[in-house]
């Protein structure tokens, strides 16, 4: 029962670094219609970035989790500007595939610049422990885990009532529709890059904190695209929860079954649910009068 | 001209290949009801689509001409520019945000306003829609269609446009509900001053509202005129009015007394 219990604890710390990728695919999804398969590649490359300046001026742990909220931003606003704007007008798939190449390109970029060495945050945080029933977190993890919940509960609050929120979904839902509230969608959509990116970022942070940075941290992205698929890859609380799913299952199948499992448990599930549900747990779905 | 739309020669492509409008000319002097007819594919949301600059997402674009109003010059402005000049369509088929609520959509409508104008803005279009006010926490893709257009041309109103473009506002709704939809538009014009372009397929409903009108043609305007001179006119009686005393319905073009426009020089 207590190896349960941390299996499952362990999954959902997990699941919550994959949650914050997966609310990224989502709040681009959203707004955009374009999967941005760069996604953990994003995180890495922010991460890597915030921790250069953040080494610079010797910054504590909060104050790199500015940093990467600011360089996030920056970043998401610069691959906007330079490589999805042009694309407007190209079909979905072209669009697609250049985010494919900018994954490609940052994986090849990140360990010229900083090696291929994985290096640890050093945080007071994760010399604590904390003990819950049978089941022991570090302060590290419980961080991680706290952003993410507050990072889910914002986004949802956001789509849900902020007037930007809901033009944004109303920006997908119908763009010359939106165009004609006197919306600036593409300003919209350079913001939904920016959100992404700067979630990606605190992702980094939370992922180098609890296991290290590395030049491979971007194969995060393939748990966190079958959890936002899982939710409903347009609903970012949706993609969230996805993401604690896939989170626990990979960390119940590693620990029961085998290793090898956690990689591909995320899609096994992904394949089951969505022949039930083709929009996902939480995906809004076309609405038909009746 | 003060207050007035004007546009003119305009010329929109569709992918770069195809002509849907083909140097048109219109003019919606300020405070007045203007109607333009035409049959299907006429070009009739096309230009109004240009005029509201929401042609990319369809790949459309502006090759030549200008668009005017109230003496600036739109033509190459966002769709937000527009708005933001008083100009607000209501789009065929009305394009409700279907998944969200009425008041969502209303409040949407205002969505450059400041919260006060915002609230006032609803308060004013509830009081005149009371059925958008009873259902103002339903999912708007559920209202019926007459609802629904009610709901379109309210979001239209909330930011207190000068203009308004409505695109076949009678789109598949009973024609009581058509009657109404066509009052309310005329008591906006009469009582607030707001200047109306709409595009109807019912000619004589069309020129019964309108002052004036513009008769569209494979992208082109055939005729126009004062809408009481229209309705009088022995063509539009044969081709629109279904007045014809039998034979093949021909274009309006190759009739041998068609008047033609004059043109502009651009
Ligand atoms: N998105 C598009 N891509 C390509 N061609 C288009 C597009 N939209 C319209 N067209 C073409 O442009 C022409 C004008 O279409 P438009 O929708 O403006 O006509 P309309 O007068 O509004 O017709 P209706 O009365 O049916 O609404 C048509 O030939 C149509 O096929
Ligand atoms: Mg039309």
């Amino acid at each position: 029962m207590d190896y349960f219990a941390n299996l499952v604890a362990s999954g959902l710390i997990f699941g919550s670094l994959y949650g914050l990728i997966a609310i990224g695919f989502a709040v681009i999804y959203k707004t955009t219609g374009v999967v941005n398969f760069a996604q953990g590649e994003v995180m890495m490359f922010v991460l890597y970035f915030s921790w250069m300046v953040g080494t610079f001026v010797a910054a504590p742990l909060w104050l790199l989790l500015l940093i990467a909220i600011v360089v996030g931003g920056a970043f998401g606003a610069l691959l906007e500007r330079v490589f999805i704007r042009p694309m407007i007008g190209q079909s979905q798939f072209s669009i697609i595939m250049t985010t494919v190449g900018v994954a490609i390109v940052l994986r090849g970029l990140v360990p010229i610049f900083w090696g291929v060495e994985s290096e640890p945050i050093d945080a007071p945080l994760k010399s604590q422990l904390y003990e819950f029933g049978p089941v022991m977190m570090l302060g590290d993890q419980i961080f991680a885990l706290a952003l993410f919940v507050a990072i889910s509960a914002a986004a949802w609050a956001f789509f849900r009532f902020s007037r930007v929120g809901v033009a944004m979904r109303a920006a997908a839902h119908d763009e010359t529709a939106a165009l004609l509230m006197g919306i600036n969608v593409r300003r919209l959509q350079g913001l939904s890059w920016m959100i992404a990116s700067a979630v990606s970022g605190v992702a980094g942070v939370c992922y180098a904190l609890i296991v290290a940075r590395a030049p491979d941290m971007w194969q995060i992205g393939f748990q966190a695209f079958p959890a936002a698929i899982l939710g409903g890859l347009d609903s970012p609380l949706g993609s969230a929860f996805g993401a604690v799913v896939v989170g626990i299952a990979a960390s119940l199948s590693e620990g029961y079954i085998g290793y090898g499992l956690k990689e591909i448990s995320g899609f096994v599930i992904i394949i089951a649910v969505l022949m039930v549900r083709p929009y996902g747990l939480f995906g809004e779905k076309e609405l038909e009068r009746v | 001209m003060s207050g007035a739309l004007e546009v003119l020669n305009v010329q929109v492509f569709y992918n770069d290949v195809i002509e849907a409008v083909r140097d048109v000319s219109l003019t919606v002097g300020k405070g007045r009801i203007v109607a333009l007819l035409g049959a299907n594919g006429a070009g009739k949301s096309t230009l109004l689509k240009a005029i509201s600059a929401v042609l990319y997402p369809e790949e459309g674009r502006l090759i030549h001409g200008s668009i005017r109003y109230d003496g600036v010059d739109l033509t190459a402005r966002n769709a937000d520019e527009i708005v933001a000049a008083g100009i607000v369509q209501v789009p065929e088929g009305r394009r409700l945000f279907e998944t969200m609520t009425v008041e969502e959509n209303l409040r949407l409508g205002g969505y450059a306003l400041a919260a006060a104008e915002l609230g006032e803005g609803l308060e004013r279009v509830y009081a005149m829609f009371p059925r958008v006010r009873e259902k103002r926490h339903a999912v708007a893709g559920l209202l019926s269609g007459g609802e629904q257009q009610m709901v379109a041309i309210g979001r239209a109103l909330i930011g207190r446009p000068k203009l308004l473009i409505l695109d076949e506002p009678s789109l598949g709704l009973a024609p009581q509900i058509v009657r109404d939809i066509f009052d309310i538009v005329k008591r906006l014009n009469a009582e607030e001053g707001l200047s109306i372009l709409f595009v109807e397929q019912n000619a004589r409903l069309a020129l019964a509202v309108s002052e004036y009108a513009y008769i569209m043609e494979n992208g082109r305007i055939v005729l126009d005129g004062p809408s009481a001179d229209l309705a009088g006119n022995a063509d539009i009686q044969e081709f629109y009015l279904g007045q014809a005393k039998g034979g093949e319905r021909k274009s309006l073009r190759d009739l041998k007394h068609y008047k033609r426009r004059k043109r502009w020089l651009a």
